[in-house]
């Protein structure tokens, strides 16, 4: 998976951001660099400091949220 | 079903234009609006013509996962929805994060549109004529 290292990071960090549930974390490696209040927020400044390099923005949860799609498709899984 | 375009969000079109390339067009599809769909999805066949990479991961359920959720790639789009002729505005989200998933040609669409999209707006369904209306 692209992103593995950053989903590390904030599943290691998820302690600490759990007083921003429901915020955005701009993640980059082993960093958090920080805490936005919207997606657009975060991804706008994603791109701003990285450019074309590789970065994560994840909605911070406590519990892990997950997305329902009851169609019948196949999603990409761990692709390399 | 609607027609619909998919580019690269706002956030990576600056970030193209700022590196000095040219971003990719908007890509004609087909999409099925899905109220089973908590997301947006985007056949990763549109997401790879446009030369984009992922920026979240995220944790899904389908029919075809079973019950343990898998998390999956998720990618950052522009999305316009025309409206019904030239005069009247398209709903347009510039900064949208999306699944990809295979969603089978045989089905006749590249994109499901969920209900992240459609919290945006007022859809009615009206079963006996067959149409379906979206205020946004």
């Amino acid at each position: 998976m692209a992103l593995e290292k950053e989903l590390e990071t904030y599943e290691a960090k998820l302690p600490e951001l759990k007083e921003h549930e429901g915020k955005f974390a701009l993640i980059k490696g082993d960093k958090i660099v920080d805490v936005y209040g919207t997606y657009e927020d975060a991804l706008k400044q994603g791109y701003a400091m990285f450019k074309l390099e590789p970065f994560m923005v994840k909605q911070i949860h406590s519990i892990q949220q997950v997305q329902f799609i009851s169609r019948f498709v196949d999603p990409n899984v761990a692709r390399t | 079903m609607v027609n619909a375009l998919i580019g690269p969000s706002q956030a990576r079109f600056a970030a193209l234009k700022a590196a000095g390339q040219t971003p990719p067009q908007p890509i004609p599809v087909r999409a099925l609006i899905d109220t089973g769909a908590s997301g947006t999805c985007v056949d990763p066949m549109i997401l790879q013509t446009l030369g984009l990479t992922a920026t979240g991961v995220v944790a899904v359920n389908t029919p075809t996962t079973g019950v343990t959720p898998v998390k999956q790639d998720q990618y950052d789009i522009a999305l316009i929805i025309p409206g019904p002729s030239q005069t009247h505005a398209p709903l347009f989200v510039g900064n949208l994060p999306v699944l990809a998933a295979e969603l089978f040609q045989a089905q006749g669409f590249h994109a499901l549109v969920g209900r992240a999209i459609l919290s945006m707006c007022l859809m009615t369904y009206d079963g006996a004529s067959g149409f379906f209306s979206i205020a946004y």
